[in-house]
């Protein structure tokens, strides 16, 4: 092992922190950073830099589990692994100021790495839930229903609160031992290195598997995504329907955007089609005929028969039979951050102009991906 | 040659029989009226402001502009083609198509369904432009 004399306070140092170790430390804080604030504070806007950031760290935390195993000394989980009881006499320790100093992670810190793992783990495999089954993509599209999808949001934002508590402590232990054990943690998950003191509980030096670690992050990796792109291609039940009426679409067009039959229940089609003479203020009456053939095929596709965010969100919203979108509650919570004067600017005009803004309003998907503003 | 005349022939007479013109919708307007269409009337009641019909659309012109040859715009931000004659290929060469706005929007902005005679002078006016 290397020695060297560290300048300012004359510690010999050695290298604890790989290269990859510390790598991935850092990204792993900038995914969670970005997933957090995009998750926590922001808006459906910012869905998919969330995804993509979420997706990042869980490929970073899938390569870091198998470093756990094919990495240096400080990097394998065994010499962060220890027993309840271990972990708890080191608590008690550190209450009283006799812990003796680890040069990996010390039995609480390990403690914090393993559940910091659990918790992003999880945070992947239930998002992949709720994408699949509220927003009808991903490897779970086929496989997961709306209610599903959002009942694992319920739990995908009680582990993320989980996580923040986690990541408060994480930090706070690091602050803690910086302070009380004079130990500069920070600077080594940047150079790698710690200084040696005596008494150092060390971990036995392992040899790294370099060659096994590519190969087995390669294939498990390729597996992950081939079975996820095979997953992918089963086609979701219950999908708003594609073919579109011409008549439907060339009368509710005339002056409009085209607002898919998904988005609202049959009562609310029925209830729209019978005052068309006052239709928001206009008069879109037609003849009896032609409005019983529209009326006929909003009802038939209407949102009971979905399984998209929109058509069970508004099946509820709408069971009385309203049908002014932009007057649900949830509708305004859902673009709250936007002004009068934002709707009825150029190319918006209105906030019944969807389509401004969600590019596949037509479909009556309204995925979070495609809104451009 | 003969054939040829007979088809010649054949295809006039489907076009008269299927596509409807600006003066053949006007001239059933004006039959239906027992008048001729007025220019002045026309435009009169296309660019003045009215009372009885629902606020949002107190004239033509809320959302074809009193600019006939552009674009007009519905309270949604749809594009409605020109409504002049000469500035619009497409206007008023279906019946069917100007019997439906002409019921809609006169029920709009006036609350009430034209008469023949306005229908013929709103006609005439747009195609005067």
């Amino acid at each position: 092992m290397s020695r060297q004399q560290n300048p300012t306070d004359c510690e010999p140092s050695v290298p604890v922190w790989d290269k990859f170790v510390r790598i991935f430390h850092w990204s792993l804080v900038l995914c969670i950073f970005t997933a957090m604030v995009t998750g926590f504070l922001m808006g459906p806007e910012m869905v998919p830099v969330h995804v993509y950031a979420a997706t990042t760290a869980t490929v970073l935390l899938f390569l870091r589990i198998l470093w756990g195993f094919f990495g240096p000394t400080y990097a394998r989980f065994s010499s962060f692994t220890f027993s309840p009881r271990t972990v708890l006499r080191h608590a008690l320790a550190v209450r009283s100021g006799h812990a003796k100093r680890y040069l990996g992670h010390n039995p609480l810190g390990g403690a914090m790495i393993l559940a910091l793992i659990a918790a992003i783990a999880l945070l992947g495999v239930t998002g992949a839930v709720v994408l699949g089954g509220v927003l009808k993509i991903g490897p779970l599209a086929g496989f997961a229903s709306y209610m599903t999808g959002d009942a694992a949001k319920e739990v995908h934002e009680s582990i993320a609160l989980f996580l923040l508590v986690l990541v408060v402590g994480h930090i706070g232990g690091v602050a803690f031992e910086s302070k009380h054990a004079n130990d500069p943690l920070v600077p080594a998950m940047v150079t790698g290195k710690k200084p040696a003191r005596d008494g150092d509980v060390k971990s036995p030096t392992v040899r790294v598997y370099l060659r096994t670690m590519v190969v087995v992050s390669a294939l498990g990796l390729a597996i992950t995504v081939g079975g996820m792109t095979a997953m992918a291609s089963k086609k979701s039940a219950n999908m708003p329907v594609t073919n579109i009426s011409p008549l439907v679409a060339d009368e509710c067009t005339a002056c409009h955007m085209f607002y898919h039959p998904s988005l609202m229940p049959a009562k609310s089609w029925a209830a729209l089609t019978a005052t068309l003479d006052d239709h928001f203020g206009e008069d879109a009456s037609l003849d009896e005929e032609t409005t019983a053939e529209i009326r006929d095929w909003l009802m038939t596709h209407a949102s009971e028969t979905a399984d998209t965010q929109p058509a069970n969100i508004f099946t509820r919203a709408l069971a009385n039979g309203a049908f002014t979108l932009t007057e649900m509650r949830f509708w305004k919570q859902m673009h709250h951050e936007f002004s009068d004067a934002d709707f009825s600017a150029a190319p918006v005009y209105t906030k019944s102009n969807c389509a401004a803004c969600h590019k596949d309003a037509s479909t009556g998907m309204f995925s979070p991906f495609k809104i451009e503003e | 040659m003969k054939k040829l005349i007979m088809t010649a022939v054949a295809i006039g007479l489907g076009t008269i029989a299927l596509a409807d013109t600006p003066a053949s919708i006007l001239k059933s307007y004006e039959a239906e009226a027992g008048a001729a269409g007025s220019v002045a009337r026309g435009q009169d009641l296309f660019m003045s402001q009215h009372t009885g019909g629902k606020p949002d659309t107190p004239s033509c012109t809320t959302c074809h502009t009193s600019n006939l040859k552009a674009s007009g715009q519905t309270r949604v931000g749809k594009t409605i083609g020109p409504m002049a004659v000469s500035a619009n290929p497409e206007r008023l060469t279906d019946a069917a198509f100007a019997a439906k706005w002409l019921r809609r929007n006169c029920k709009s902005v006036l609350g009430r369904e034209c008469d023949a005679q306005e229908k013929a002078d709103i006609i005439a006016y747009l195609m005067s432009l």
